[in-house]
């Protein structure tokens, strides 16, 4: 115990400590912070690096220290009543070495990645049951006409009827079938969900499901139904009103977008 | 109350940190506490329930509750009959997961637990992100205003002990002993515990819905928890609405010990793997020198790693299924270079058509929307279908995973329990079938106390490439699952489907694998020896 606490006093100590410090922060602290996920190995193992630069860095800015620094390095290579740890860490290191690169060398089989759009720009219009619909400026209609309490009411039992298994209660895309979906349903609560969209941009998703992405959108694995198939366009509407009243969430409008084409990008 | 007093101590901790450019060991400290504190009281429920608001409650409940539950806690809300188990009646206060004694009350904390976490195994999720403390406590005195029982009632929890230590195999044998015969766990739960016993065709709850016997090998579906001491308590204190007795008075009759009971719990834990399965997007077929397993049964099975695939049903193509008795299939995958063998492993309570399970079929027949058409009036048989893309798909495009479409279609291997047949085919979309000529796919199927397995076998290469999938050694091959219970109503396009997964046909390793390793390892012990002969030397020099 003491002898560890006068290791701290040395540079090399200090170093060592460090180095094995930041690593354990960026590989077990940071994903203790609310809203962080693992960090990945790779991403650990850079992080680790450019701390061991700072560290050398800082040893070698000061001669004496450096100096310091050093000394226990050199007498593990020389002295003579370190021939045993000299062993030991000529061993153990290639050994070392020898499994790492084994884990490298083996093959191991990964899924494909695809990438995907998540949101993939809309078409200007869409034929919906039969007919042409203009979906590039187009707002929700249920909102000039008829009471909100009761689109919210006829949204919230499509909602619970249809939507439900998959994207959640607690519209968090973590309904109980989600987990068995590639991809998994998408999330409606917090910032960068629906709040970036138009609502006729969800009323395209909507009607036309997961195979009725664009080619960006796919692999064709949504299994978002085609809603035109099951549900009237008052309904879809209807949801809209009920996903955007239950998240708290504002949707993107087009007269703010103005002129500049809102359909474009995204 | 508890925690105002926390929040107040870290905004002082950090301004103590921010307003000095001196960061004085103190202020960190002060910061450190504060996290502690902090964390501490995230991680710890408050006890009492201080300001319960009935009032508040309701606005909660008509917002997120109401939807399953019903406006007036009916448990009828919109999306009630697309459930099984139904959401629960509130008005009777009959509660199924409590610590309170059978036929009491539950305590708040048991209500709160499971808003907290949810049921397993249901689709009651857990609320502890969506809403605050306070906001789940106001819903309990809401939930509470919709029965009279609760009027100056204070349930008290049952005291449980302690869980004795690890069960040596004896006190498992002796556990697995009276799970047979003292308690007769067997009669609902099966002789496996996977909830198909003798009783298990026949069980509804109080309300007349039918209800399944839990499958003992799935403990991460356990409506109140998979723990040993959640298995104990749901035995003291059974499940009330449910057939789920309590088994105190066993004990009170001085039938069986507590520590008895104790054992019975490690018992049924041990029937699960230690960890729920995880899943994973590759299904590797282990390489065979020689023979591969010749039936389900096979003991060369035991060497083939199982990968679970998870179900969920079919809700995308009508007619839809949204309680699908399959919720997750084990694969297992051999070849030999020649020939592919594939086994799926599922639990499943009945072999059906069975007219034993004629019962539970109209009780879910009954219970169940027919929103997209009307349901089988009898049963059919258990289906299984494997899926491949017709041609290995080029860059990321697959076909539509469910059935694929007309411009892609996909290869399948298409099985019922009755007749006990598979047929090779190809599909452009669910429910389609276009059968090959001869099919050069072989089967065993066998089921056995609440469990099938099913066995595929083809060669690698078929006879017609165009409209059969090739398996190709050290090759990636997409593959999905659909899977039916005839006893569930599940005729058609109803039932449970996964999403594209990969098969991967293993090669023999290649030398380089174990070479490159002793290379690398050679080389570090030169450079080491290098380095410290160099040292060495200077050492000498000066």
């Amino acid at each position: 115990m003491w002898r560890i606490l006068s290791w701290l006093k040395e540079p090399f100590g200090q170093a060592v400590a460090l180095l094995v410090g930041s690593f354990l922060f960026f590989k077990y602290g940071i994903p203790l912070f609310p809203g962080s996920a693992p960090v990945p190995n790779s991403v650990v193992l850079q992080y680790t690096l450019i701390a061991l630069v700072g560290i050398l860095i800082f040893v070698s800015e000061n001669e004496k220290r450096w100096v310091r620094f050093k000394q226990p390095i050199r007498a593990t290579l020389v002295d003579d009543d370190k021939r045993r740890l000299r062993g030991v860490l000529l061993a153990v290191v290639p050994l070392a070495v020898g499994l790492v690169t084994f884990n490298f060398a083996r093959p191991s089989v990964g899924a494909t990645a695809g990438l995907r759009a998540v949101h993939p720009s809309p078409p200007s219009e869409i034929d919906f049951q039969g007919r042409t619909l203009r979906i590039q400026g187009l707002s929700n209609p249920l909102r000039e006409r008829g009471s909100m309490e009761e689109h919210y009411a006829t949204g919230m039992r499509i909602y619970y009827q249809n939507c439900l298994p998959c994207h959640g209660d607690l519209l968090d895309g973590q309904g109980h079938f989600a987990d068995g979906l590639n991809p998994t349903p998408l999330a409606f609560d917090g910032a960068g969900t629906i709040d970036q969209l138009e609502e006729s941009f969800l009323f395209w998703r909507i009607a036309k499901g997961g195979p009725g992405l664009p080619p960006e959108g796919t692999p064709w694995n949504s299994a978002m139904p085609i809603w035109e198939d099951f549900l009237t366009e008052d309904e879809i509407w209807a949801v809209i009103i009920f996903l955007y009243e239950q998240s708290g969430l504002e949707p993107r409008t087009w007269e703010v977008e103005g002129a500049e084409g809102a359909g474009g990008e995204r | 109350m508890n925690r105002r007093v926390v929040s107040r101590r870290v905004v002082s901790g950090e301004s103590g940190v921010g307003s000095g450019a001196h960061r004085n060991r103190q202020s960190a400290w002060r910061l450190v506490g504060g996290g502690v504190v902090l964390a501490y009281s995230l991680l710890t429920t408050p006890d009492s329930l201080l300001s319960q608001d009935a009032e508040a409650g309701k606005v909660i409940y008509d917002q997120w509750c109401a939807g399953c539950h019903g406006e007036t806690g009916a448990g009828d809300g919109d999306a009630a009959a697309f459930m099984l188990p139904r959401p629960r009646d509130f008005r009777m206060a009959i509660y199924q997961i409590r610590t309170t004694a059978s036929g009491e009350l539950p305590t708040d904390s048991d209500m709160r637990r499971v808003i907290d976490n949810g049921m397993p195994g249901t689709t009651m999720p857990g609320w502890r992100d969506k809403l605050s403390g306070g906001e789940r406590d106001d819903v309990i005195a809401y939930l509470k205003t919709f029965s009279r029982f609760f009027d100056g009632a204070s349930p008290q929890a049952i005291d449980i002990g302690r869980q004795p230590g690890r069960p040596s195999d004896e006190d498992l044998a002796e556990a697995r002993r009276l799970f047979a015969d003292e308690l007769q766990c067997v009669r609902c739960h099966g002789n496996q515990g996977r909830g198909d016993g003798t009783s298990a065709p026949t069980l509804t709850d109080d309300a007349g819905f039918p209800v399944r016997a839990a499958d003992l090998a799935e403990n991460w579906n356990f409506n109140g928890g998979g723990t040993v001491a959640d298995i104990y308590m749901r035995m003291r204190t059974g499940l009330d609405g449910t057939p789920m007795p309590s088994n105190s008075d066993v004990i009170d009759a001085g039938i069986i010990t507590d520590e008895q009971l104790w054992r019975v719990a490690q018992y049924v834990r041990s029937l699960s793997p230690d960890d729920p399965p995880a899943r994973r997007d590759v299904v590797r077929a282990a390489r065979f020198e020689g023979p591969l397993p010749s039936s389900p049964e096979d003991t060369l099975w035991e060497n083939v790693e199982p990968y679970y695939i998870p179900m969920v049903g079919q809700i995308t193509i009508k007619p839809r299924w949204f309680a699908p008795t399959v919720d997750g299939l084990w694969v297992r995958a051999a070849h030999n270079d020649e020939t592919l063998t594939v086994k799926l492993t599922w639990n499943d309570a009945s072999q059906s058509p069975d007219p034993e399970w004629d019962e539970f079929f109209q009780g879910v027949v009954q219970t169940m929307t027919d929103i997209d058409g009307p349901l089988p009036t009898q049963q059919g048989p258990d289906r299984i279908v494997v899926q491949f893309p017709v041609k290995a798909p080029e860059g990321t495009e697959l076909p539509f995973f469910l059935g694929g479409d007309t411009r892609r279609p996909v290869y399948l291997w298409r099985w019922t329990s009755e007749p006990d047949r598979v047929e090779e085919g190809t599909a452009t979309g669910l429910g389609t079938f276009l059968a090959t000529g001869a099919s050069e796919v072989t089967h065993t199927a066998v089921f056995s106390e609440g469990q099938w397995q099913l066995q595929f076998t083809r060669s690698l290469v078929p006879a017609d490439s165009s409209i059969a999938a090739t398996f190709v050694p050290g090759e990636r091959l997409p593959i999905a699952f659909y899977a039916a219970d005839g006893t569930d109503a599940e005729d058609a396009t109803r039932g449970a489907i996964s999403a594209w997964y990969a098969i991967y046909l293993d090669v023999p390793t290649p030398p380089r694998v174990f070479v490159a390793p002793i290379v690398a390892a050679l080389f570090t012990v030169g450079l080491g020896l290098a380095i410290v002969w160099q040292a060495q030397r200077q050492q000498r020099k000066t």
